[in-house]
């Protein structure tokens, strides 16, 4: 059934909406990822102008993560002391971000920048997770015992607090760099950010892989009201049309995956979302480096 | 509700073609200036575009005083969109990447192009003939204030062809009964709101002796224009709304299918 989307201004095949929005709702809840690294490529090549599917898709994660933070919540994964002083940092480091954006268009290649960022941010983590995870699973078999986190420097450092759903007594500084740095990135790469907020909770702070899912749902949450309200304002390409068909598929989607993480082990869910960001990032890689169908775009006039 | 209105269309098209026709036979020796030698209407004056809008067909509909065809008159029909600054974009390999290269940006771009036409509009009129009336693609876009590079003019035709915003004799001018004539104008989904020009020309012996300028404009009405007005209008407003309900359809998500 095609629709008309008032501020695309095109018109889409709902089922095929419905249908993005299901199966990015799902990732969602079973990763406690907001999905925009995802959600926002599979839009713009269906066609919907990138400026509306950055912000639409902002929009889709705001409604998928509150659905997949009420599940998280239910379950008691979530910790929200740590997921304020993520937040806070997290607000922060986007509008830093924000700056250095506007910095990286004045040089021009934006979108290059943009697309290394994701290739090398994406590539890393992936690679990371799924070399750790595959370990652990492996430590696991071989029935060893494994530590939750390791002590370091980190540990030494002051303002301690303490963090009770994570099972944690550290100082504040390591999650507030945490969420600084990845403000600034998700600013930069235009997404949410969970993809990297999970793999840093559990391996820089050392949390356990439960929490860190419920957690980063709670910071992704406000950080894309944040990000929905601002697209609003500054560029108008918000369509709640578009939004809310996702959203219908969406929120149907992060129940059945939150169900379905309560099943999977830790280590488990750690290596499926490490294999789904390395597979984003060699895509991504694939469409630099292929031979495009049209070597001519029409871009914005600037 | 298509055949009515080409019925609809037809029927004031004779009406249209009656006064011209009367005026000649009360004269035998017809005069040049007896009756318009060319009528046009459009079926819409105004496209309405509302959450079912998926492209339309635009009809333009007419008569002529004069018999229509291979060895008569030709009609010419142009419709035409607002003009627009565009930029294109060649992308070029650096380091085993494809970066954006080099571009190209052109003034006063059409944003939508049709023509149709009963016969080849190239074996009608003469070149500086429709280079003048931006009659094709390629004399259009060889018009366009900017760069000369006619790649980049090459491009912009396939781009904004493969759009469906540009569209050069896709299909032609129909006649029926002689004197009159039909045409369809393809609007895609994507049309941009606001005023379009759609210009009638009758050929006669490979000149232009009659020319009717029509308009019509493209709206946006219902749900989609109320949207579309309230983020224009109230954008802080707007995103709250959107924050709001997308809160609310995760809450209402999550409360149907806790026991899913």
């Amino acid at each position: 059934m095609p629709v008309y989307l008032p501020i695309a201004e095109m018109s889409v095949d709902a089922g095929l909406l419905l249908g993005i929005g299901l199966g990015v709702g799902w990732l969602s809840g079973l990763f406690g990822v907001g999905g925009g690294f995802l959600l926002t490529p599979l839009l713009i090549l269906i066609g919907i102008p990138a400026p509306v599917a950055v912000a639409s898709g902002a929009n889709q994660t705001l409604g998928a993560s509150v659905s997949g933070l009420i599940a998280q919540w239910r379950r008691g994964n979530v910790d929200a002391r740590m997921g304020v002083v993520l937040l806070v940092a997290g607000l922060a480091g986007s509008f830093a971000g924000t700056q250095l954006f506007v910095l990286l268009r004045r040089l021009g290649q934006v979108d290059l920048a943009v697309s290394l960022f994701y290739v090398v941010v994406l590539g890393t983590v992936g690679a990371l997770m799924v070399r750790e995870s595959v370990r652990a699973i492996f430590r696991r078999r071989r029935a060893a015992p494994a530590r939750t986190h390791q002590h370091s420097w980190l540990h030494g450092l002051p303002f301690k607090m303490r963090f009770r759903q994570s099972r944690l007594y550290i100082s504040v500084i390591p999650p507030a760099l945490v969420g600084f740095g990845i403000g600034i990135l998700s600013a930069i790469m235009g997404v949410g950010g969970g993809f990297m907020l999970v793999p840093a909770m559990i391996y820089v702070l050392g949390m356990p892989t439960g929490t860190t899912i419920g957690t980063s749902l709670f910071q992704v949450t406000f950080v894309s009201a944040n990000v929905t309200l601002l697209q609003a304002l500054q560029t108008g390409s918000v369509d709640v049309v578009l939004t809310l068909l996702l959203l219908a598929g969406g929120v149907a989607g992060a129940q059945f995956g939150a169900a379905m993480g309560t099943k999977l082990r830790g280590e488990e869910t750690r290596a499926l979302l490490g294999l789904l960001v390395l597979g984003v990032a060699i895509s991504l890689l694939v469409a630099l480096v292929r031979t495009p169908g049209s070597l001519y775009l029409l871009g914005p006039v600037t | 509700m298509r055949g009515a209105t080409l019925a609809a269309a037809l029927l004031a098209a004779a009406l249209i073609a009656a006064p011209a026709q009367a005026q000649r036979e009360g004269q035998p020796a017809p005069p040049p200036q007896a009756g318009p030698a060319l009528a046009a209407e459009l079926a819409q004056p105004r496209i309405a575009v509302d959450t079912a809008f998926t492209g339309a067909d635009l009809l333009v509909f007419g008569a002529t005083d004069r018999l229509l065809g291979p060895s008569g008159d030709n009609v010419v029909v142009l419709g035409l969109g607002a003009p627009r600054d565009v930029v294109v974009r060649r992308r070029v390999r650096r380091l085993g990447i494809w970066v954006n290269g080099p571009s190209a940006r052109f003034r006063e771009v059409p944003n939508y192009y049709a023509l149709a036409a009963t016969a080849p509009v190239a074996d009608l009129l003469d070149e500086p003939a429709r280079r003048e009336r931006r009659l094709g693609l390629e004399l259009m876009t060889a018009r366009l204030p900017g760069p000369r590079e006619p790649e980049f003019r090459q491009a912009l035709i396939d781009l904004k062809h493969a759009s469906g915003g540009w569209n050069e004799e896709a299909s032609p001018v129909e006649i029926s009964g002689g004197r009159l004539f039909h045409a369809r104008l393809p609007l895609p989904s994507t049309i941009a709101t606001g005023d379009y020009v759609v210009q009638v020309m009758l050929v006669r012996a490979n000149r232009i002796v009659a020319r009717q300028e029509l308009s019509f404009r493209v709206d946006r009405v219902g749900a989609t224009a109320r949207i579309a007005d309230f983020s224009r209008g109230q954008p802080l407003l707007y995103g709250l709304a959107c924050v709001v309900l997308a809160a609310l359809a995760g809450w209402l998500g999550s409360v149907v299918f806790r026991r899913g």
